[in-house]
């Protein structure tokens, strides 16, 4: 199931017997749809499989981790981060970037934290020092089952 | 904003409640230097702040001069006082000098990207001689927000957030100042890697992620103050459960080093090195990515059990019928316990009672991020909270600690 295939991603050439190597896609796209995803946050990354979906971890240069999950449709349905840097959002939200944008105008946010909650949108955000945490997910495309706590 | 509350209008209970959207200016002065008396404490507030919107912040006053100058310097109200970040960075509108634009390793401009859960600053690095109470911080690195002469925000920095905020208006207050428990904003980070959304080298017409030196990074200045540098204590009245238009208090600089600011019998926890989080242990939840933070306008916190607002863009916050009075435990690095009570009032009401209150010790709401417990400016009212910068010593322990 897991498709498996070299790939260059900053530079680094990962072996495929040792590595899987998918690069994971943005938000609500298909998992080989993007395959530039990794490459452009300049990303390591490994895929392991779950029961009703696979984690595609990528660890950005400041050491950031990015889980992006990824459904049995093939399609991203979660992205989480965890580390000193935020992920580049636009491209991990992929088209629900700009419904992000467009729902924190006027919303309620701080600089420490940050909460969208829409029925086709959920994104929460937190700052604090030097540490950046958050996850958004498509609520209506989040597998029957998987507990919105494993998302992370 | 908050008179408005008194309408109802929600948009603006939000703004009011989170954000401190409006107007801009308030109260900036051009002084000629003259130093404050010798102290270690400066006057800090709690105030609706320059937006006339703000809610739980806490604003100081500071004095920036042009490096080696006493007298081409300008005092500026309204800075928040935030211990979950580090560095000072002033809104570039309220600023009438010209301050020197530092260099990248590469000798082109350093410029910055600072990033929030709710948006990001763009401006460059600037040095300044910088003054609050007795302290002086000299050629010290800060970030100057919105910049006129830095206007093309590069995508990866656009690309980290919703809003861009390099107005007093967006930003909230006329600056920030940043005195958590770490030296520089981003520290070894930025010393290893070209990380978008920190530092980037920038010429007239294009931008690049760059390395900075520790040096280099725009730094705590308490780190830069020759004496009462190895941290400071926040000192804040207790406020009644329904609020106040304001409160005043107390930011002590340095801990053990003059008769004010000695270490006491209180809990020493110390934060992790790295990120600066405390565990908090609450409704048999172990939450290792908690901390406290005068940055936060209220306690955030995930309890299932007390209902959420009703109203849309409060949704976030808590709404209990009667107000619930609550227990953490907050444990350091070191294995140091405190317990901590609290009480979660009714968000709505609180605010739409007391329309011209800017405090609110009761306020509350959900935490975004899993794990984590922060504690906001309400747990400052009535307290002394000690903050100590990692490496340096006071009488109670090594910093990176929390001492309350």
């Amino acid at each position: 199931m897991i498709n498996v295939k070299k790939c260059v991603l900053a530079g680094v050439w990962f072996a495929a017997a040792l590595v899987p190597c998918i690069a994971a896609a943005a938000l609500g796209e298909p998992e080989n749809s993007v395959q530039a995803d990794g490459a452009r946050l300049h990303a390591s990354l490994k895929v392991t499989a779950h029961a009703q979906y696979q984690l595609h971890e990528m660890q950005l240069p400041s050491g950031t981790l990015v889980h992006e999950f990824v459904g049995t449709d093939g399609k991203v349905f979660a992205v989480a981060w965890s580390g000193p840097t935020m992920p580049n959002l636009r491209q991990t939200f992929g088209r629900y970037f700009d419904t992000y944008v467009s729902a924190v105008r006027g919303k309620a946010a701080s600089h420490s934290q940050l909460q969208i909650r829409q029925d086709g949108l959920v994104v929460e955000s937190g700052r604090h020092a030097r540490a950046f945490a958050g996850r958004a997910y498509l609520p209506q495309s989040v597998p029957t089952g998987v507990d919105i706590g494993e998302l992370r | 904003m908050l008179r408005i509350l008194r309408t109802g209008a929600a948009a603006a209970l939000a703004a009011a409640l989170l954000s401190c959207g409006g107007g801009g200016g308030g109260g900036i002065s051009t002084g000629v230097g003259t130093s404050p008396a010798a102290s270690n404490v400066a006057d800090v507030v709690v105030d609706s702040g320059p937006s006339n919107s703000s809610v739980n912040t806490l604003f100081t006053t500071v004095t920036v001069c042009v490096p080696g100058s006493t007298t081409n310097c300008q005092t500026i109200d309204h800075i928040q006082v935030d211990t979950a970040s580090f560095g000072l960075r002033i809104l570039a509108s309220v600023l009438t000098l010209t301050l020197p634009v530092q260099k990248a390793t590469d000798g082109n401009s350093l410029v910055e990207c600072t990033v929030f859960a709710d948006g990001y600053s763009w401006g460059p690095v600037e040095l300044t001689d910088m003054q609050i109470a007795g302290e002086s911080a000299a050629s010290l690195p800060i970030q100057v927000i919105g910049d006129p002469r830095f206007t093309s925000v590069p995508s990866d920095c656009s690309d980290a957030g919703p809003t861009e905020e390099d107005t007093v208006a967006t930003f909230g207050a006329n600056g920030i100042l940043g005195i958590g428990v770490f030296m520089q904003d981003c520290g070894q980070t930025c010393v290893n890697s070209a990380n978008p959304q920190y530092y980037y080298s920038c010429t007239a017409t294009a931008c690049q992620a760059t390395t900075v030196p520790l040096a280099g990074q725009v730094a705590n200045p308490e780190s830069f103050f020759a004496v009462d540098n190895n941290g400071a204590i926040i000192d804040l009245p207790s406020v009644a459960a329904q609020g106040a238009p304001s409160i005043t208090g107390s930011l002590i600089f340095g801990i053990d080093t003059q008769s004010n600011n000695a270490s006491g019998n209180e809990a020493v926890l110390t934060v992790d090195p790295n990120y600066g989080y405390l565990t908090a242990l609450f409704n048999g939840q172990t939450l290792s990515q908690s901390f406290i933070d005068t940055g936060s306008n209220g306690n955030y916190f995930d309890d299932s059990n007390i209902p959420q607002c009703s109203e849309s863009d409060l949704s976030t916050f808590y709404c209990p019928v009667n107000s619930q009075s609550l227990t953490a435990t907050l444990q350091g690095a070191n294995g140091m316990t405190a317990a901590v009570s609290f009480i979660a009032g009714n968000a709505q009401t609180m605010l739409a009672d007391s329309t011209t209150f800017a405090v609110f010790p009761e306020l509350a709401g959900t935490n975004p991020v899993s794990g984590s417990f922060d504690f906001g400016l309400p747990f400052y009212y009535g307290r002394r909270v000690a903050t100590a910068l990692e490496l340096q010593t006071t009488s109670a322990g090594t910093g990176p600690y929390i001492a309350f």
